[in-house]
């Protein structure tokens, strides 16, 4: 018997199965590469030969794309990406006081305190610091994202890089490189740059007390793991499943939820081989002209999103 | 006698002229920035005129289009969508009412861009027709009056007509009440931030709605009198030379020091000035109450405002429990 996670997010798409002891047996990092449905169905076909509907006591989904992905797979639970992190994290190790979470599009800080959200912060218009940043200078430098951490632990030294917004840190990065410095020397500097924004803007004014977790898929990277420590002068600790947590915390909360309602909402690992299409209009109804977008699981209308007012959403009872 | 003449004839054609100008005359008055605060006054104003009122639509992605489009990009969000809506009824009136507005309380001013905003959205909209230009000085109904006088005489050349306007429009401006107060829910935040951001409901992308879903209730700055918030900013170093600064500090300090909410958001337009600098004040003198700070600009995709409120609410419901 398993308890499902799903975490659709901007870069990945995660997928969890955790057991009655809250473990996790399986767990699926798929790149969501704008397709959120795509990415789900693509995580159900390899779960599909595996096990069996019934086998699946709850569903949980988080992350920004959270409602499309409810909407597909009947979700006990829908929770922010917040809440997931933290109850994931708490589950993982009571003790943590402080989480850093850096994801593809935001980062965010989470303070605990006897075992409840506090306090937390996400960065606000600015993507500088998160991993599409990451991912786009590894492209430039053509270094593989993987190997971007061993090549900042390599350098002796670091060159100073503008972390504040990701166009001058760019622009800064090109500057250095043409001054000669070495790539390690660079990308160490980019994590030292990163770091200092992320303390500067997401956690400011925040207390960050020991014990840290640092979790989402940036913290791959030991660089910046290694810059987090160097900069707070504490122990910075990854869990095992850091680029999972946000699936295991939907998990979790959908098994309560369950526990509470009696059963469970899902519909099955089938959706593999639906056929989704997405549809999109602009809502003529009022001045609002709101972009609608209608999901439909093999020509039914299975969901509706976009809509200010519910007109097209609150029509379908989910 | 051809003198006398032609003063009769003189007098009864400028009867005339007045008259056309009061019957035809149509006064824009742009949904945007403060309207919602001064609605019953300017209203009852260019009614009682007798100018035929134009008012813009509550902000659409129409209104907010024009305005991105038409204004300098550095503005706040409000600002721009002040401009569309200027821009949604220019061509439909004779005059458009664009309040620069100066002075709300003695000795204290507001933001900057209210000071310029006749010239910033003519010289930014094409094609515009005459607009108000006076400024609003509203510490005094003295002060006030100089801006009706000369406003007043866009539309009519009779001057008891104005007196009598500004006097009922003062009066309805007085019974104009505002805010909301939902201090006996069980969980209620403090929604603080300037009054365009948290009455436009399309800018703020239903922030209000989305909490009473939530069920969560939500009080407003109104509910606390001048008393309390010169108490208030008295603790401060310096007295608050902007009226909303005044206002959400105060607030915000009062609902968190004698615990009315669970909570605070605070709703800015991103790169606003002023907020840049209370923000931190208000960080700084309520410790570790819970506040969040939703910043707002042009994205319509409202994953990271719900992410942002459901994760907040559901804090402040641990918190409490």
């Amino acid at each position: 018997m398993y308890y499902l996670g799903v975490d659709v997010g901007s870069v990945s798409t995660d997928l969890v199965l955790l057991n009655q002891n809250k473990q996790v047996v399986e767990k699926l990092y798929l790149r969501t590469k704008g397709k959120p449905i795509a990415a789900v169905q693509e995580g159900f076909r390899m779960l599909k030969n595996k096990y069996g509907n019934s086998e699946i006591l709850a569903a949980g989904t988080t992350g920004s794309g959270r409602q499309i992905a409810s909407t597909l797979i009947g979700a006990d639970a829908v929770k922010n990406e917040i809440t997931a992190h933290a109850v994931a994290a708490l589950d993982t190790d009571g003790d943590v006081r402080t989480i850093i979470e850096i994801g593809g599009q935001d980062s965010k800080i989470i303070v605990l305190k006897n075992g409840i959200v506090t306090d937390f912060a996400m960065n606000t218009v600015c993507a500088a610091g998160t991993g599409s940043f990451l991912d786009r200078q590894a492209e430039r430098l053509e270094i593989p994202i993987e190997a971007f951490g061993d090549y900042a632990l390599k350098a002796n030294s670091y060159v100073r890089i503008a972390g504040r917004c990701a166009v001058f840190a760019e622009s800064d990065m090109i500057h250095k490189q043409q001054l000669g410095y070495n790539e390690g020397e660079i990308i160490r500097g980019l994590c030292h740059a990163l770091v200092r924004n992320y303390l500067n803007n997401v956690a400011k004014g925040k207390e960050i007390k020991d014990k840290i977790f640092f979790q989402g898929g940036v913290a791959a990277n030991k660089g910046m793991k290694a810059a987090f420590e160097e900069s707070l002068g504490i122990q910075v600790v990854i869990p095992e499943h850091y680029n999972m947590m946000g699936a295991i915390g939907a998990a979790i909360i959908a098994k309560e939820k369950v526990e509470k309602a009696g059963k469970t909402n899902f519909k099955g690992f089938d959706l593999a081989d639906s056929v989704f299409q997405s549809k999109s209009f602009e809502c003529e109804g009022c001045s609002n002209g709101c972009e609608v977008v209608n999901i439909q699981e093999n020509e039914n209308v299975i969901g509706c999103f976009g809509d200010r007012c519910g007109k097209w959403g609150s029509k379908l009872a989910m | 006698m051809f003198l006398a003449y032609f003063l009769q004839t003189g007098q009864e054609y400028f009867n005339v002229a007045n008259l056309y100008k009061e019957v035809f005359m149509k006064v824009g008055i742009p949904k945007g920035l403060l309207y919602e605060n001064y609605q019953p006054f300017f209203h009852t104003f260019f009614e009682e005129l007798g100018a035929e009122l134009i008012v813009s639509p509550d902000t659409n992605k129409d209104i907010l289009d024009k305005g991105v489009k038409y204004c300098v990009d550095e503005a706040c969000l409000p600002v721009k969508v002040f401009h569309g809506h200027v821009a949604s009824i220019k061509d439909k009136c004779d005059l458009i009412v664009i309040p620069r507005i100066m002075q709300l309380r003695k000795r204290e001013f507001i933001c900057p861009k209210f000071c310029g905003l006749p010239e910033m959205v003519i010289s930014s909209i094409p094609e515009m027709p005459d607009t108000t230009l006076e400024p609003i000085y509203a510490a005094s109904n003295e002060k006030l009056f100089q801006w009706a006088k000369v406003t007043g005489k866009q539309v009519t050349n009779n001057r008891s007509r104005i007196q009598k306007a500004f006097e009922a429009a003062v009066e309805n401006q007085a019974n104009h009440k505002m805010g909301f107060d939902d201090r006996d829910t069980k969980l209620k935040v403090a929604l603080s931030g300037h009054p365009y951001n948290i009455y436009d409901n399309y800018l703020n992308m239903n922030l209000i709605r989305k909490l009473k879903k939530l069920g969560v209730g939500v009080v407003t700055e109104e509910f606390i009198d001048d008393e309390i918030k010169d108490r208030e900013t008295s603790k401060l170093y310096k007295k608050p030379f902007w009226s909303f600064a005044r206002n959400n500090y105060a607030f915000t300090s009062h609902a968190a020091s004698k615990g009315i909410v669970n909570g605070i958001i605070y709703i800015s337009s991103f790169a606003c000035g002023i907020d840049s600098v209370v923000i931190d004040l208000v960080q700084h003198n309520i410790g570790d109450f819970p506040l969040l700070v939703l910043k707002i600009d042009e994205h319509t995709g409202e994953a990271g405002l719900d992410t942002r409120i459901e994760a907040f609410v559901d804090m402040l419901e641990r918190r409490s429990s």
